[in-house]
């Protein structure tokens, strides 16, 4: 053990450039990693939330209704002949309503409090929602036949495509995921090849040594045990780096910051950075681990 | 204690064999010299018995082992069974004379209790005492390759291998450790091989001489002196 530390040390002090360098790469890759299964989780959530099935929704008038479809708020006979119509087409797979109640209260939980506080005067009313039918295609690629049957009805003010509301966010969650993950993927590959380097170095710089210790007969163990140190002490300060960094990102990134302006969307948080870490912290290690165990074994072998 | 049966050794290339069918045993206690010329087979007779090398045809024993067959992780074992001593010392400067004789001992997972006893004495018995804490290139060559051959004894091997120990260093010194080795050879009852090409040693020790021509045998004679047969180049390269 006293050996160990010693060796370990001594490791350390003889390539202290290099060894800052694995340290910075690691650092720099296992956070961009970490973002990456962020934005993996955070896609997950958003498509849990605002479900996984495209929906179409037709928006009744409402009262005060600027489209050019409505002649105030839609009437109980128009929104049956909507109903039928929509029972009848072959497309649809079910339909269900939505008051303009259950659309104020849906609200409520999306958008600050203020906007529905102070009763009548309130800056939001029910009045101000329009009912509608969440309408679920028989086949999501085939939505003509339903939006052709219902556009231009009376008492239908506009229709939504679930896919062209959320493609936005979608799309930002996917160049966050897949960039990050990118990045992670060259800078652990660099990281990977500038653990290979040093190991190499160090087991040149000390042959002579090395040489030695095979001649009075160290195991293979003994010989590669310090390099194995090395390798999971860096590993440990850039997963500690980048554990820090990401803990930053979640809170004053995500809880502090995106979060409190984008509230319609559920947030990851502190669950989901645990997760995170689990990941880093297994990646780290492996990274340095790996090279030096298949390196020193060559340079070690007896 | 040391067997070589039909050893051939070949290298990778064109040429012949570095070794070719050579035949020949060690008893336990022996110090016998392994001349030739350069190229004559020597080193990679002294490699096939530490096993850093493994013989193309034939068999190698050490210590009753058949080692070709031993697993690569069994090598370091065989390997404590065996000292190493070689022409360029090979020490390291960064650690002192005790450090570097310890260094044998601590590699092999030696208590510090054991080495703290054991390393003192063995410095004692190359005539090192008082000098565990100088530094090597603080010693002359003959007291550097002391140091050497107290670290190859310091884990009491069976074997002492000598790979021209007295390749760097003038007469009188090497006369010095000449004794010193027989004498280890004598106390101790260490099989010594070694390999040299020091005329004037050989012929003065008179002790069995394994001579080696082209990687084939050509003389093992007790009592011999270096120039046994008219065809060998006695001075080497």
């Amino acid at each position: 053990m006293r050996h160990l530390l010693t060796e370990l040390r001594q490791g350390l002090a003889r390539n202290v450039s290099m060894h800052i360098a694995v340290v910075l790469t690691l650092f720099v890759s296992l956070t961009l990693a970490g973002v990456g299964v962020l934005a993996q989780r955070e896609a997950d959530k958003t498509v849990e939330y605002l479900g996984n099935e495209l929906q179409i929704t037709v928006w009744l008038c409402k009262a005060d209704d600027d489209r050019p479809g409505c002649l105030g708020l839609v009437t109980d006979q128009q929104q049956r002949q909507v109903e039928r119509t929509l029972e009848e087409s072959p497309d649809v797979r079910s339909a269900q309503f939505v008051p303009q109640e259950e659309a104020y209260r849906l609200a409520q939980g999306l958008f600050d409090a203020e906007l529905f506080e102070g009763g009548e005067e309130a800056p939001l009313q029910v009045a101000d929602f329009r009912a509608s039918y969440r309408v679920t295609p028989q086949d999501p690629q085939e939505i003509e036949g339903i939006t052709s049957a219902v556009q231009g009805l009376e008492g239908v003010s506009y229709l939504s495509d679930q896919r062209e509301e959320l493609a936005p966010v979608y799309q930002i969650i996917d160049y966050l995921k897949f960039g990050s993950l990118g990045f992670a993927a060259a800078l652990l590959l660099a990281a990977l090849l500038l653990v290979a380097n040093t190991v190499r170095l160090a087991a040149l710089a000390r042959r002579k040594e090395i040489g030695i210790m095979r001649l009075v007969g160290a195991s293979g163990l003994y010989i590669s045990l310090p390099f194995l140190a090395e390798a999971l002490f860096m590993a440990l300060l850039g997963v500690a780096l980048s554990g820090g960094a990401l803990a930053a990102l979640v809170q004053f990134g995500i809880i502090d910051g995106v979060s409190t302006q984008l509230r319609f969307l559920p947030w990851v948080g502190w669950s989901d950075y645990l997760v995170t870490l689990a990941v880093i912290g297994i990646t780290g290690p492996v990274l340095t681990v790996l090279p030096t165990l298949l390196l020193t074994r060559k340079y070690s072998k007896v | 204690m040391i067997r070589f049966e039909k050893v051939t050794k070949a290298y990778p290339g064109p040429g012949k064999p570095a070794l070719d069918s050579v035949t020949v045993e060690v008893e336990k206690g022996e110090f016998v010299f392994l001349v030739g010329a350069s190229g004559s087979g020597k080193s990679t007779a002294l490699r096939l018995i530490l096993r850093e090398t493994r013989p193309t045809d034939g068999r190698v024993y050490v210590a009753g082992k058949e080692i070709n067959r031993l697993a690569g992780w069994k090598v370091p074992r065989l390997r404590r069974q065996i000292g190493t001593v070689f022409q360029d010392f090979r020490l390291l400067n960064t650690k002192s004379v005790g450090e570097n004789v310890a260094f044998a001992m601590q590699v092999t997972g030696h208590s510090r209790k054991e080495i703290r006893r054991t390393v003192p004495e063995t410095l004692e018995l190359v005539g090192l005492q008082g000098k565990a804490s100088r530094m090597p290139d603080e010693l002359s060559g003959g007291e550097q390759q002391r140091v050497a051959i107290a670290r190859a004894v310091v884990n009491q091997p069976m074997i002492l291998i000598a790979d021209e120990p007295t390749g760097n260093l003038d007469p009188a010194t090497s006369n010095d450790i000449m004794t010193l080795l027989e004498r280890i050879n004598a106390e101790t009852d260490m099989t010594v091989v070694m390999a040299t090409h020091d005329e004037s040693i050989v012929d003065r020790y008179r002790k069995r001489v394994i001579e080696l021509e082209q990687g084939r045998l050509v003389r093992d004679e007790s009592g011999g002196g270096y120039g046994g047969l008219p065809t060998t180049t006695p001075q080497g390269v």
